[in-house]
């Protein structure tokens, strides 16, 4: 009867590292799938919205369009430059509907060297479809989808 | 101990995958996704203001310039967002409708209705957009741009004339100015807005010269879209 109680013992004793190498592994499972707002994955997702929200809100207040089809870069830059914070650079890119290039200033922010180095560049696709030009005293307006390619980093 | 074990290896699964799910639904970028609703939505939206525009600017006019705007849009929305699966259909409003409490007669659309005291223009559609990469179907929204031209009273003495401006939803346009009105006939030397109890905002355009009725006011906004209205 002694040595059955002994016995007992010992095996709780297994049980209980057993259950600490499960604990343990679980653990160390959760965190690997866990992605936290400190992983590059998270950043770029938070990035992506931020370029959203800036050239929605742009284009809500009839800005984005105006400097797009005004060929207004310095306008635009600085636009996008007060509204994104200092430390997130941005690249961006307008193309009409073939995929040539329509800024003929480049629309750029930050370290070039910054850009070339990252592996998690946020990029965000957001399309214009004209706006109407004052000739005159009348107005062309004319279909002319513009497509904005707005690349940000953490700097 | 091996159904403890066994128990144990049960609970640490279902956390893990509980633990997945909730990962998956805090950081699948939803916003992102409402945020390419938002971007279409208002894309459509500039499209038929851009349609209305046109169509008001042109003579002749146009009146299929919105349909075709709407196919050519549907095509390209494909090429502006490749791989999300985005298709866009359409309806626009056709016969008579009643918007804020003034009879429309659509056509394509599209109407105006100008010459008269109080003028408008108006384009409408209705859209249906899919998303399938994102699991969306169905979302239907409406789009209605309007520009109502009201004269309200003429000064033949101090050659002034009085009118309100409003879009959709009976919303007062603030940022006029003396170069978005046309007066036939005259120049217009100045235009003012003030505050009025009734109308919210009017504007005051000031003419060189005598006016003679009937007289005919021309009012552009910042979209580009035309009114031209006739008083009395």
């Amino acid at each position: 009867m002694k040595m059955r109680n002994g016995n007992k013992g010992q095996i709780r004793v297994i049980e209980t590292i057993l259950a600490s190498f499960i604990i343990m592994f679980a653990l160390s499972f959760a965190n690997i799938l866990a992605i936290t707002p400190t992983s590059p994955k998270y950043d770029v997702t938070e990035l992506q919205k931020l370029g959203y929200n800036v050239l929605q809100d742009l284009d809500e207040k009839e800005l984005l369009p105006r400097f797009v089809y005004n060929r207004e870069w310095g306008n635009l830059r600085a636009a996008l430059r007060v509204t994104l914070s200092s430390d997130v650079y941005f690249n961006l890119t307008v193309y009409d509907l073939h995929g040539s290039q329509i800024n003929d200033a480049l629309l750029f922010y930050g370290n070039p060297q910054t850009f070339a180095d990252s592996t998690n560049i946020a990029s965000v696709t957001y399309g214009l479809v004209g706006y109407p030009a004052r000739v005159n005293a009348t107005y062309q307006a004319v279909y002319q989808p513009r497509i904005l390619i707005l690349q940000l980093i953490r700097g | 101990m091996i159904a403890m074990l066994m128990i144990a290896l049960m609970i640490i699964s279902i956390g893990a995958l509980m633990n997945r799910a909730v990962t998956y639904y805090k950081h699948e970028p939803w916003e992102e996704y409402l945020t390419l609703i938002g971007n279409i939505e208002l894309s459509s939206h500039r499209l038929v203001e851009l349609s209305l525009s046109n169509y008001t600017n042109t003579q002749p006019s146009n009146s299929s310039v919105l349909r075709s705007n709407l196919q050519k849009w549907q095509t390209d929305l494909t090429r502006i967002y490749p791989g999300y699966g985005v298709s866009l259909n359409y309806t626009l409003a056709d016969g008579l409708y009643t918007f804020s409490g003034t009879a429309i007669r659509y056509s394509l659309g599209m109407n105006y209705t100008w010459q008269k005291r109080a003028s408008f223009s108006v384009a409408n559609a209705s859209f249906d957009l899919n998303i399938n990469s994102i699991g969306l179907s169905g979302h239907k929204f409406l789009t209605v741009a309007l520009l109502n031209l009201t004269i309200l009273s003429v000064n033949t003495e101090t050659s002034e004339i009085t009118v309100t401006v409003k879009k959709e939803n009976g919303i007062p346009l603030l940022d006029l100015e003396k170069e978005d009105f046309q007066v036939a006939g005259l120049n217009v030397t100045k235009a003012t807005s003030r505050y009025d109890e009734q109308y919210v905002v009017v504007y005051v355009i000031k003419c060189a010269g005598t006016i003679t009725l009937p007289v005919t006011v021309t009012v552009w906004d910042s979209r580009g879209i035309k009114v031209t209205a006739k008083y009395p």
